[in-house]
């Protein structure tokens, strides 16, 4: 369903620099504008709900890595403001609408026609979990074994959202979707999620990261380190991005979700050069998942032994991460036979 | 050839030489957000957060949304580190 | 097939998976997309020998599933590049959703796909069902007969897929294990006539690319009429490309001496009674029959159906118009129908033959042989029918049990 149009609207580019400002006001400013170089290339007015995670994404994206980008998108969330009606559109970049079975193999298409045309490019793969961790997981799995140059971000909302919230591979431990309804026979999903962006980092690809809402400057940087990594070959951004809708919360606690799943470890921020892996932001105390699931409708019906299933998984996961940063370090690769 | 009444190519391609789409999204809301300029310290938090990017400076001095786009989420309000942003009903402000 | 002698030849004995890949490396493509599938198999290992030793400068992406090569050709062509791919059967049906896809984007994708039995039923052998399960996906289908018309349909496929009155991706198809592996006299184009072949394309006006930049995106939503508009758009593609193809014939012709007749290829039709309609590998055995049948004074033709999609009517018309019988065999099945789909498509048209009667023959399923012995049943039979005896209407000619009380 597309909301009415109110006829087309001609984009005004914002203003961000120019102009006096006070000392103090100036170093107040949040050094996250000096990574907005960019105007924003999208419509003011699309259809995403009110706090939607994956539209500061979306938004994000271009004022940091250019309005020059190639992006593809897949059915899901983004389509329909991603995906243009007719001959009309609703932002100014150059995309490509494509099937979620071969998001990653268009993309692959895409970068390595225009690596042989010499066509400088940035080809950035956007997709949601349900088209990166399952039905165009295979696909992914390739490119990246292949190394292809291209940007493969994947926004993490934990389900298949666009369809009306069910249950995909991200989804977590206990979470009411409408394919894990509660009932008399179920108490949510059943089932642990899967960690995509682990498995990504094992490919050993130039560079594999996750990054949060919250954390905008942390996300800015991983942006340019994955430009700057598609050099060499694939790169893998792994962004939590929430869905109010979906998971049943106030639209004005998006950031603060993203917050408390760092703050928890539900969502440890991280990256890997090469399959080295690095915490970009150790939390020295970690909050109990609760303080995470407290402000989600979706854990809601939960029981302490539940909630104790989660916080069980959650300390693997991170202590899986711990141990092979640590590992990484202490590994000692084969020096070149040169020597 | 066929017509390109709709489409202005053979295939489905969509052009951005042409205006945007634009729809009306301020007509959503249901809270406004009121920005106290005087608390504002201008640190820009409700700009970087806000999911539709609406925050202009204004007189270099403070932010204030684009009322034309914001849906009212509220993250603004949430987010700014002063308190200077409250969501007033948006009935208060109906002629 | 009409030859004019030319100027200097180099004939090779090669397969007709090599003479693909020698059409696939003469065409200069961008992007290629390698997956392995019996029986087509030795198409992409010769691309990749010509890739390694430096002879084919392209993009060679060692995919991990044939739906992933479909997408990533179809991806590079509508950036602006040449691709090529090839596939089989099961290959065939795991791409269906990119096939689609591509034919919708208008991208002018050129594939080879060598015909085998689809899944349903495990097995490794030929068949044309693969080509009858995605014929209604929008694409041009051409059929070979023999190794060197594998090569030449390769090179007029580029010819017409990448044209800008069509743009539409094709697809050329031959019979996997007759001629797959089947090792013929192939007379080789020069790498300079093929480049004078296909440079015509760059007078025309360029197609629409997908430019970092650019502005334009492709893979737009079609909304109500839109979406009718660009499949009215489509349509029409396909129908001029039925008039292109005959011209690009001929213009082939000009330069490498070979011509095939067209969209169909009539042998011995003038004065036939009863005729054949065929496609493929069978045509060989049949044209063989039909010249002993001809030597006893029968009068026998066949049609052969180069071009299946868009499907030829006017030209087989006005081939079959005034004939007594036609026979057409197919080599694959028409599940809900009782006869082949060919002669079921066929079939929609015979009100515009003149009163000529039509059966159908199922053959050569699964690699059960089409014999000489076959065709020459199939040609007693439609003669049988042309001098205005009873006959069954569908015969499965290898296997009779088809035939019996209270079979199909």
């Amino acid at each position: 369903m597309f909301v009415k149009s109110h006829g087309f609207h001609i984009l005004k580019p914002r203003k961000r620099e120019g102009f006096n400002m006070t000392q103090k006001k100036k170093d107040n400013l949040t050094k996250v504008m000096d990574y907005l170089k960019h105007e924003d290339p999208f419509s003011k007015g699309v259809a995403f709900c009110p706090g939607c995670g994956l539209e500061l994404l979306i938004r994000f994206i271009p004022q940091v890595l250019g309005n020059d980008i190639v992006i593809t998108g897949t059915p899901s969330c983004s389509a329909p403001v991603l995906l243009g009606q007719n001959n009309q559109t609703w932002h100014k970049l150059s995309y490509f609408g494509t099937l979620m079975t071969g998001a990653a193999a268009n993309a692959t298409g895409l970068a390595r026609y225009y690596r042989k045309a010499g066509i400088e490019n940035t080809v950035v793969c956007f997709n949601g979990d349900g088209t990166a961790a399952d039905i165009g997981f295979g696909n992914l799995s390739g490119a990246a074994e292949r190394n292809e140059p291209f940007i493969y971000i994947c926004y993490d909302n934990e389900g298949y959202m666009n369809t009306g919230i069910q249950k995909s591979g991200t989804t977590p431990f206990g979470a009411t979707t409408t394919t894990t309804p509660l009932g008399s026979a179920s108490k949510g999903k059943n089932l642990r999620r899967m960690n995509l962006a682990l498995k990504m980092a094992m490919h050993k690809i130039p560079y594999a990261a996750t990054a949060t809402l919250s954390d905008l400057d942390d996300l800015a940087k991983k942006l340019l380190k994955a430009k700057e990594a598609k050099k060499r070959g694939f790169a893998f951004l792994h962004v939590f991005a929430p869905c109010t809708t979906g998971w049943g919360f106030a639209p004005e606690n998006t950031i603060e979700v993203c917050r408390r799943a760092v703050k928890t470890n539900y969502f440890p921020l991280w990256e890997a050069v090469n399959g080295k892996i690095r915490m970009t932001k150790t939390v020295k105390k970690p909050k109990p998942v609760t303080t995470y699931t407290e402000l989600i409708k979706k854990f809601a019906h939960l029981s302490e032994e539940d909630l104790q299933i989660l916080q069980d998984d959650v300390d693997y996961e991170y202590c899986m991460l711990g141990g092979l940063s640590v590992l990484e370090g202490e590994c000692q690769l084969p020096v070149s036979s040169e020597d | 050839m066929s017509s390109n009444k709709y489409f202005k190519h053979e295939g489905p391609w969509s052009d951005a030489n042409d205006p945007l789409m634009c729809s009306d999204t301020g007509d959503w809301r249901t809270k406004r957000p009121i920005v106290d300029k005087d608390k504002c310290i201008f640190c820009g938090f409700c700009a970087i957060y806000c999911p539709i990017q609406v925050m202009e400076m204004i007189e270099e001095s403070y932010f204030s949304p684009d009322l034309g786009f914001c849906k009212g989420c509220g993250i603004c309000a949430k987010e700014c580190p002063k308190n200077a942003i409250s969501m007033m009903p948006e009935g208060d402000f109906k002629k | 097939m009409i030859t004019k002698a030319q100027k200097k030849s180099q004939i090779k004995v090669i397969t007709g998976n090599a003479a693909a890949a020698i059409a696939a490396k003469l065409a200069r493509p961008d992007v290629v997309a390698a997956y392995p599938i019996t029986p087509q198999t030795e198409i992409i290992e010769q691309i990749s020998q010509f890739h390694a030793n430096g002879e084919m400068d392209c993009e060679l992406i060692t995919v991990e599933g044939e739906n992933s090569a479909m997408n990533a050709v179809m991806a590079a062509s509508i950036a602006g590049g040449r691709v090529f791919t090839a596939t089989s059967s099961w290959g065939l049906v795991f791409m269906y959703d990119a096939i689609l896809a591509a034919a919708g984007a208008r991208a002018p994708v050129v594939m080879v796909n060598v015909n085998r039995e689809t899944p349903g039923i495990i097995a490794v052998s030929s068949g044309q069902q693969d080509m009858i399960s995605t014929r209604d996906a929008g694409w041009i289908f051409l059929i070979a007969e023999d190794c060197q018309e594998v090569l030449d349909l390769v090179l007029q496929a580029y010819r017409l897929a990448e044209d800008y009155d069509i743009q539409v991706p094709v697809m050329v198809h031959y019979d996997g294990f007759y001629l797959s592996y089947l090792s013929e006299g192939v007379n080789v184009p020069f790498q300079e006539d093929v480049d004078k072949f296909l440079s015509v394309l760059k007078t025309q006006p360029e197609r629409t690319k997908l430019v970092p930049g650019g502005k334009l995106g492709c893979g737009s939503h079609g909304i109500l009429l839109g979406y009718l508009e660009l499949r009215h758009k489509h349509m029409s593609a396909m129908e001029r490309a039925k008039a292109k193809f005959e011209r690009i014939d001929k213009e082939y012709e000009e330069i490498f001496g070979r011509s095939y007749g067209g969209l169909v290829e009539e042998y011995r039709m003038d004065d036939a009674d009863a005729v054949l309609v065929g496609s493929g590998s069978m045509c060989g055995t049949i044209k063989a029959v039909i010249d002993e049948k001809r030597a006893a004074g029968v009068k026998i033709g066949l049609l052969k159906l180069r071009m299946y999609r868009p499907f030829p009517s006017e030209a087989m018309i006005k081939a079959l118009k005034g004939k007594k019988a036609i026979g057409v065999v197919d080599r694959s099945l028409c599940f809900g129908f009782k006869g082949g789909p060919i002669y079921t498509e066929l079939k929609a048209f015979e009100t515009q033959l003149g009163g000529s009667k039509m059966i159908s023959f199922i053959d050569g399923i699964a690699n059960t042989d089409i014999t000489k012995i076959n065709v020459a049943t199939m040609i007693d039979m439609t003669c049988d029918l042309a001098a205005g005896k009873d006959v069954r209407e569908v015969t499965w000619v290898s296997y009779p049990e088809a035939q019996e009380e209270g079979g199909l």
